[in-house]
């Protein structure tokens, strides 16, 4: 692994952080924030206009009046609670597993040959197809969430690990073979440098993946947290309930996407493609 | 990461894995078995709607802890999901409609009810379910009808057979209505924008949609029968048999829970704010279904000649069996 090429890499397109004008920093949260604000104005003018049935879309700000509402509320919190705690388990638990097996699978040239069609059959299957069988097996209790989501999440580590073993540089494991490196110290100082940056990547996968499996369980099944809020919300005819937990559920969803993004940046902070230094 | 960090990073990992794997496999006390003071867990598989209030008013009340009872409702977002529970042993109970219990034992699913749910007020009019157009439809009765497109929350089940049935009494031919499978929440807004004729809505959806633009054209329930046993508290033959003394219990306290929203209907409206999302005013205007102490033999046995007819079963599914 040498420097020279990464120097012409895509890490080079990244503007360095440094040199930005400060105009430019703000311009692009700025525009984001816009863009949002935007959006909010045509939720709240379609139903004011009349364009939308109000009864079915209520303007914004009832929306926000009545997520104010929730804020308050201990419910809700511990619904909220109960959806985060499903999720990171989950995650936990699908990471995990999914390095363990890939990396076991990836180093064993037998084993991978012997698993990749079995992975490439199971992998497509949808999370929400398992949710008949979790029902007859959990009923309604989080266990049923755990195994979608845990289902789900765990391929999109797996796959991503699967390939990062594979990504080891032959001239690198040769010679850590040649100075008859241990197995353990093979995995720790060859196959993990390589793979770190797919992990992070199947973790950030994971991440999203987890929260969508986690609140559709809680949604269809009525797994305890905000997916079965909003559907007691529904099935009581209150659409502004309704639509604020929807956007609440949003929320923690661009929460989720920008934590995994600061993990990713803290754990590959000497990988090329984050250093900014170079 | 220094060889000291790296010990105690996978120190970390192991204790966190450990921590997950028992928390995932074990912990999972049995439930529906009396304990050693004599209180039984047990779990009742609900939908969190209008007509499951006797039984938060009746935890409140203490009836089922009086029994020796200790009570964990689990909302289900449909009752789909409560008959495989129930026959598995997720919930020792559930409530489900008469049309789907009645389904469920003709397939040979070992259920048995053991306790009314809920009924119709059998006033027509003024029932807590019934069809709906919007104000200017031309549809004025329940034999206009009849060629028209309905939606309803479930197709070959209750709400399609008692429509079946008023649309008949009324000399419509209901064999030519077009059913359209609707979430109750959809139906106002399909009214709306003229994709079904009419639909079948219960509370609080029948309240909100008519005071949104819509009429009521009949009242399927109260039109089918004044006295129809809408839905049932159920259990499954195993369990019965395993813990006669729990259902007795369960029932028994079922009855009083019954007997007891029936006489406060004041109370029964209050606790829908505990377990649903119901506007006030709409939780104050809606009309509460009836919540009678016993099961009503011949609805069941009508509701029963309905599935037969309308060929959601072919023969006779075994009332004895089924009912308490």
């Amino acid at each position: 692994m040498t420097t020279a090429p990464v120097l012409t890499g895509p890490a080079l397109d990244r503007p360095v952080r440094a040199r930005i004008p400060t105009g430019e920093r703000w311009r692009r949260p700025a525009l984001g924030l816009l863009g949002l604000a935007l959006l909010v104005g045509v939720v709240e003018a379609l139903p004011r206009l009349g364009i939308v049935d109000s009864r079915f879309l209520p303007p914004f700000s009832a929306m926000a009046r009545s997520l104010a509402g929730q804020l308050v509320l201990a419910d809700f919190w511990t619904a909220f609670a109960q959806t985060v705690r499903g999720w990171a388990l989950g995650l936990a638990v699908a990471m995990i597993a999914g390095i363990v097996v890939g990396v076991v699978l990836g180093s064993v040239p037998l084993l991978r040959a012997l698993t990749a069609s079995t992975i490439e059959f199971l992998r497509p299957i949808p999370s929400v197809a398992l949710i008949p069988l979790v029902v007859l097996i959990y009923g309604s209790r989080p266990p049923s969430a755990l195994v979608l989501v845990v289902y789900a999440a765990f391929w999109q580590v797996l796959v991503q690990v699967l390939y990062g073993v594979a990504d080891v540089d032959p001239v690198v494991r040769d010679t850590a073979r040649s100075y008859r490196f241990s197995r353990r110290a093979v995995i720790r100082t060859v196959l993990w440098p390589t793979a770190m940056p797919y992990v992070v990547t199947g973790f950030r996968l994971a991440a999203s993946v987890a929260l969508i499996l986690q609140v559709t369980a809680e949604l269809i099944i009525g797994v305890p947290g905000l997916g079965r809020s909003i559907g007691v919300a529904q099935s009581s005819g209150a659409v502004p309930e309704t639509y604020a937990l929807v956007i609440v559920v949003g929320l923690l969803g661009v929460a989720v996407n920008a934590s995994a993004r600061a993990v990713e940046r803290r754990a590959l902070r000497w990988h090329t493609s984050v250093r900014r230094d170079l | 990461m220094t060889p000291l960090r790296r010990r105690r990073f996978t120190a970390l990992v192991l204790t966190i894995s450990t921590a997950l794997l028992a928390g995932a496999c074990g912990s999972d006390e049995p439930a529906g078995t009396p304990a050693a003071d004599g209180t039984t867990k047990v779990k009742i598989g609900v939908i969190p709607i209008v007509d499951v209030a006797p039984v938060y008013l009746g935890l409140k009340q203490g009836f089922f802890a009086a029994e020796g009872l200790d009570i964990t409702l689990e909302t289900a977002q449909g009752g789909a999901a409560i008959v495989p529970g129930v026959v598995s042993g997720q919930y020792q109970f559930g409530f489900s409609n008469t049309t789907s219990l009645l389904l469920a034992t003709s397939k040979g699913l070992p259920l048995k009810a053991v306790a009314s749910g809920v009924a119709s007020t059998g006033q027509p009019g003024k029932d807590f379910g019934g069809v709906i157009v919007p104000t200017g439809s031309a549809i004025k009765t329940a034999a206009d009808l009849a060629g028209k497109r309905i939606a309803v929350n479930t197709l070959k089940n209750i709400n399609t057979t008692t429509i079946n049935k008023v649309v008949r009494d009324a000399g419509g031919d209901p064999s030519t209505i077009r059913y359209v499978e609707l979430a109750f929440p959809d139906i106002a807004a399909a009214l709306a924008k003229g994709d079904v004729d009419a639909g079948q809505v219960v509370e609080p959806f029948l309240t909100i949609a008519t005071g949104q633009g819509n009429r009521q054209v009949v009242s399927n329930y109260a039109g089918t029968d004044p006295d129809l046993t809408v839905a049932m508290y159920f259990t499954s033959k195993q369990y019965l048999a395993d813990n006669p003394k729990v259902v007795s219990g369960f029932a028994a306290a079922m009855t009083k829970s019954m007997e007891y929203a029936g006489a406060h209907p004041d109370e029964a409206r209050a606790t829908l704010t505990t377990y649903t999302k119901i506007d006030p005013a709409v939780q104050q205007s809606l009309v509460l279904p009836r919540w009678p102490a016993t099961v009503d033999r011949d609805s069941v046995q009508l509701l029963a000649d309905l599935a037969v007819q309308d060929k959601l079963i072919t023969q006779q599914p075994d009332l004895g069996a089924l009912l308490p």
